[in-house]
């Protein structure tokens, strides 16, 4: 297996908190998005 | 003509073309049949016209797998047969029943649905039916369908006075025949056994088992059994894939407004899966009952969506205040994935009075089936949550996986396949005629030949069939 270079290794790094921005990016919840709770099956607006 | 024995129907000197066995839905209808086409027909019933324990008692056997009732309660002995505790539920297998699915191995008839319509008219007037209404699609997943409650026709009473004046069709109760004998091409008579003592051997030019969906398997297995193979020549797939409906209670909604839909005379109404549904799910055929729920739980329920959906809860409540009645207990029947594994077997310890062996049924319910009732009921909670028709609570055993349970309705007392309709030699026992495979004059009558059982009562479509082998076998007899 080739062995990475520091250069590398090192641009992975700064990478990975801007990977993480995109990860943690909140998702807009569906008002309409089917959700079952308790075995209730309900819109996620009845949860408001 | 109606005969109280067979010793009675002897010195008659009848001499019929054909020998229906068994006086249920499919018997009377093939012989009413046939009768009217001026061929004469003798009809066996193994019981009399009145329910006996000492006739029920031959209905005895064992069951290995999953709970299921006891076999003497399940169906009934006597003229008329099990119509005789019949709920009078109609519906006709659905055109997707007859289609084989990818997703479902051994699916598919080698008819489909327009082979039945033509008589639908007949069956109409037989089971005293009202026009069904088209279908009504909710969403492009569940279907508004139709399940008409009949006046729950009892064929020994409602034909008794025709069978009696019919020169053409006779009838022996208390005769029970105990075998066919065959020669691996034709049924050369059948053995009887009559008023508790052997009767001796009764000929026909043609034979039609009409016994029901469990005794008409039992009836062919001892047959073949003692004929060495001569009556059911291709056996491979006898007594093999039978199914029932499965049903439990599966949950419950609370309606927007449950004028929504029409409901029956029992507060009821019925949805089921489009196709491409359960393609997409790869889930089998189901039938939810959403029946009205008395009032206390309502309350119930509502206090209990309060924990979850506190505005939902707040809105239904400001309903009720209206007087509205808007829940409902869900029920769900699903149909069963047709497996080889569910089968009839002719029991290796127990006999009747007569020294037949017992049914020893083998019944399981399998992870697809378990998959349907779960997926089932969350495509319907979906519809109503989507279309804001209400939401639905799938109850905890369900949603857990837990055991099935033992103190519920279990199944619908419908007995389908073991003689199944088919091409394959192999995996069917009979053709699409209803003619068992290799043999020149023996047919099945009965939901025994069904190939799936679909979501609904089988009495209907075993009415139809019945009108169709009627049709056809007087036909074959005329030649």
């Amino acid at each position: 297996m080739k062995r990475m270079s520091r250069r590398a290794i090192v641009q992975a790094l700064i990478a990975l908190p801007a990977l993480s921005l995109f990860r943690n990016r909140p998702v807009v919840a569906e008002p309409d998005e089917i959700v079952e709770i308790n075995g209730w099956i309900l819109r996620r607006s009845d949860l408001a | 003509m109606i005969f109280d024995s067979y010793e009675a129907y002897k010195q008659a000197g009848f001499k019929p073309k054909a020998c229906i066995l068994g006086s249920g839905p499919a018997g009377t209808t093939i012989a009413r049949k046939l009768g009217a086409a001026g061929i004469p027909v003798v009809v066996l019933e193994a019981g009399s016209r009145e329910f006996s324990d000492e006739s029920q008692d031959f209905y005895r056997g064992k069951t290995v797998g999953d709970f299921y009732f006891d076999l003497d309660i399940t169906r009934l002995r006597f003229m008329g047969g099990s119509s005789n505790h019949w709920a009078g539920w109609c519906r006709v297998l659905d055109k997707q029943d007859f289609e084989p699915k990818a997703w479902a191995p051994d699916t598919g008839w080698p008819i489909s649905r327009a082979d039945i319509e033509p008589y639908l008219a007949e069956v109409h007037d037989i089971l005293e039916l009202p026009d069904f209404r088209p279908d009504v699609p909710v969403s492009d997943d569940i279907r508004w369908v139709q399940l008409i409650k009949s006046p729950a026709v009892r064929f020994g009473e409602k034909f008794a006075d025709e069978l009696d004046q019919s020169k053409n069709i006779a009838v022996v109760l208390n005769t029970y025949a105990t075998e066919l004998i065959g020669d691996g091409k034709r049924v050369t008579g059948a053995k009887l056994w009559s008023n508790g003592q052997e009767a001796g051997t009764l000929s026909a030019d043609y034979f039609v088992t009409c016994t029901g969906g469990l005794e008409n398997s039992r009836l062919l297995l001892w047959s073949n059994q003692r004929s060495n193979g001569g009556v059911v020549p291709n056996a491979t797939a006898l007594g093999r894939y039978w199914m029932e409906h499965p049903t439990f209670e599966g949950g419950n909604a609370i309606l927007a407004n449950y004028s929504e839909f029409e409901v029956d005379g029992s507060n009821e109404a019925f949805f089921s899966p489009t196709l491409a549904a359960m393609e997409r799910l790869q889930i089998m055929n189901f039938g939810i009952r959403l029946i009205e729920s008395p009032y206390p739980n309502v309350k119930k329920l509502i206090a209990d969506l309060a924990c979850t959906a506190p505005n939902m809860a707040e809105w239904m409540s400001s309903q009720l205040d209206q007087k509205l009645r808007c829940a409902a207990q869900l029920y769900v029947a699903w149909e069963q994935a047709p497996l080889a594994s569910n089968q009839i077997e002719l029991s290796k310890a127990d006999v009747d009075h007569a020294g037949v062996p017992r049914i020893e049924l083998h019944w399981k319910k399998s992870p697809l089936e378990r998959r349907t009732l779960l997926e089932g009921l969350r495509l319907f909670g979906t519809t109503m949550a989507q279309k804001n028709l209400g939401r639905v609570r799938i109850d905890d055993w369900i949603s857990n996986g837990a055991d099935y349970p033992t103190n519920e309705e279990t199944a619908g007392h419908h007995h389908m396949g073991g003689t199944r309709m088919g091409t394959d030699v192999l995996k069917s026992v009979v053709d699409a005629n209803c003619k068992v495979h290799g043999m020149d004059n023996l047919y099945v009558g009965g939901s025994s030949v069904f190939c799936t059982s679909g979501q609904c009562n089988p009495t209907t479509t075993i009415t139809a069939l019945a009108c169709r082998l009627g049709e056809h076998l007087g036909k074959v007899i005329a030649v």
